[in-house]
């Protein structure tokens, strides 16, 4: 589903250049629910960006579907981000002004469907997460765990192809980071979710299928935990 | 297209739902006197036209008056004019006036003035001299070697008295000598000393029709002008045609052409001030709708940069803040339109007094309250996309990430 070929990102130009990744090759399949790990500073949230549009790489390829994404002009990339990509930010990155629903249906009105269908569709994505009855309280009502819920009900309201999220419990305690994780784990099981996430808490892992370890802009290991039937693309 | 105005209309109607109610009440206070700034000037010097013109009708011009045509300095048979203008449907009252230049004399202090000779009976139907006299009487059909002078010839005028030269305390009974612009010099006894406030009046002098024609030799009813007053305010520009239509040769003007070239020759420097404030006043309003609106955005630079990133339209965001913008300056042009009407309400019961004695009441143009509303408005759309635009053009990493 996803094919990254020799990814390069660097800041800057000449000997001061900052090099964030240095060449990374790897493929997810659909249905995979993986996490990329490494040190702080070893790019991995680079690499999330880039792989959800967020970013452009330097040099390398990369594809979704077969589609070459990263050369896509910037209409038809926000276009993408709107229906195939579901991002999940580590700050929740909520609009304060908006209330959970509103959060999350404005989406579904940008994609063009009308504000019952769109109202409907956020109720039911709000539902999944576990925030049923709170869909009028806007972020400030919310605690750190909720709100990180009302995040990934927006990102999966939409029905994305992937969801990617960049160390989504790294501002929640155990116990939320367990209700979120937990949220991902049946979206992947239940739903065939593709989720990409990065991480640096290692007890993470017990929740994804495999894990990719970068160290310095580099992938120095790709291993798979869990065994599980996924589906070639 | 439709989908871009649906979430930037959703965008912005949770800011203004959610957003701090103090701040959208102190941007709609300074947004609303924005506003009072654009239509009260004008408002007020609209109220001095309409005393100015009311003057003008009031004294020298009536509704509608006949001049000398061409180069001539007499409408020769004014009393034939004067039979075709009363038999036209919609005149009133219809008199000839013999204008003419002089100097008056009273113990040694001389003034010039302008002498206008008259019928004092018919001017009661024509104008407010008769009934303008502060001291003594008006004329009357006898009042050959009588004259009525202006409250700031005779140095009695409250108004006037520091402004222009005069006469020196001349009461009514006090002899003038007056030398007409030929060299005759008549004496007259002062009839009566008139006070309208308003300078053509006060700074003139009223003789009999006949005294003018005496002295100047006139003969077969010579006049300068020919005032005629309508019956129904509003018809001059009718009456003005028919006037034509009954024969009469000479230059037919209603008040407003006359008050046109005098007063707006008077009011220029006006003009210029009231367009100076109007331009400072939406320079000024522009500059804050621009700052409020570009703190704004810079304050919710993140929130633009999560909103692309998740897949809105910069084009979405960018009418967000025009709705944004246009509420904040619809709710200021309404807290302004409160504030100019409940100003004009006291105005009209508190006149602005000018001269101490001309009141000015303040007139409400409709046409400049759309004008003023569809300027601000327009400048609001301008002045809130601006900024927004330019920032939904930055790259989502700088805006919310700052790099």
């Amino acid at each position: 589903m996803i094919i990254v070929k020799n990814l390069k990102r660097y800041y800057g130009t000449g000997e001061t250049a900052v090099k964030a990744l240095r060449g990374v090759s790897f493929e997810i399949k659909k249905g995979e629910f993986v996490a990329i790990v490494g040190a702080s500073g070893s790019g991995k949230t680079t690499l999330l960006r880039i792989l959800a549009l967020l970013d452009d790489a330097t040099e390398g390829e990369y594809t979704i579907r077969g589609l070459q994404v990263s050369s896509l002009p910037e209409a038809e990339r926000s276009y993408y981000r709107l229906t195939q990509v579901g991002y999940i930010f580590q700050d929740y990155a909520l609009i304060n002004e908006m209330s959970a629903a509103e959060n999350v249906y404005v989406l579904s009105m940008m994609e063009g469907k009308s504000k019952k269908e769109s109202y409907e569709t956020a109720l039911e994505a709000l539902d999944r997460v576990g925030l049923k009855g709170k869909h009028n309280r806007i972020p400030d009502e919310l605690s750190g765990g909720e709100k990180q819920r009302v995040a990934i009900a927006r990102a999966i309201a939409k029905k994305p192809d992937i969801l990617f999220a960049d160390e989504p419990c790294a501002n929640l305690d155990t116990t939320n980071s367990r209700q979120v994780l937990d949220v991902f784990k049946e979206l992947n099981e239940k739903y065939g979710q593709t989720i990409v996430m990065v991480t640096h808490e290692s007890w993470h892992i017990e929740y994804v299928d495999r894990v990719i370890t970068l160290e310095d802009g580099i992938l120095i290991s790709d291993e798979r935990i869990n065994e599980k039937e996924v589906n070639k693309k | 297209m439709i989908n871009d105005i649906r979430v930037g209309a959703l965008i912005a109607s949770s800011s203004i739902k959610r957003g701090n109610k103090k701040t959208l009440m102190f941007i709609v206070f300074v947004l609303s006197l924005i506003f009072m700034n654009l239509v009260f000037l004008p408002s007020m010097i609209g109220g001095m036209m309409v005393l100015f013109t009311g003057y003008m009708q009031d004294y020298p011009f009536g509704d509608v008056v006949i001049e000398p045509s061409g180069d001539n300095t007499y409408i020769n048979n004014a009393d034939s004019v004067l039979q075709k203008v009363r038999a036209v449907e919609g005149v009133r009252a219809a008199t000839k006036r013999l204008d003419v230049g002089a100097s008056i004399e009273h113990k040694q202090n001389v003034v010039g003035v302008t002498v206008t000779g008259l019928l004092p009976t018919e001017e009661y139907e024509i104008s407010r001299y008769p009934y303008i006299i502060s001291e003594g009487d008006f004329l009357g059909d006898l009042s050959r070697d009588e004259i009525i002078i202006g409250a700031a010839i005779a140095g009695t005028s409250p108004v006037f008295g520091e402004i222009y030269d005069d006469l020196g305390e001349v009461r009514a009974g006090s002899l003038v000598e007056v030398t007409y612009s030929n060299g005759v010099k008549r004496t007259y006894k002062v009839k009566g000393i008139m006070e309208g406030t308003f300078e053509l009046v006060d700074l003139n002098a009223l003789v009999h029709y006949k005294e003018i024609e005496d002295v100047y030799g006139l003969e077969g009813s010579k006049a300068t002008s020919v005032v005629v007053r309508v019956d129904k305010q509003g018809t001059e520009e009718q009456v003005q045609d028919k006037i034509r239509e009954a024969g009469v040769n000479e230059q037919v003007f209603t008040w407003a052409d006359k008050s046109e070239t005098l007063i707006k020759q008077a009011m220029q420097s006006m003009g210029a001030i009231d367009a100076m404030s109007k331009f400072v006043s939406l320079i000024v309003g522009a500059a804050l709708i621009l700052i409020i609106i570009y703190i704004n955005v810079l304050h919710r630079k993140k929130e633009i940069g999560i909103l692309k990133a998740v897949g809105i339209t910069p084009r979405s965001i960018v009418l967000s803040y025009a709705f944004l913008s246009m509420f904040y300056v619809s709710l200021g042009i309404l807290a302004g339109l409160v504030l100019y009407l409940s100003l004009m309400l006291y105005f009209q019961a508190n006149p602005v007094i000018f001269y101490e004695t001309m009141e000015i009441r303040p007139v409400i143009d409709p046409m400049l309250l759309i004008q003023s509303m569809v300027t601000m408005l327009t400048l609001s759309v301008i002045a809130g996309t601006l900024p927004a635009w330019s920032v939904s053009k930055e790259s989502i990493l700088k805006a919310i990430w700052g790099r």
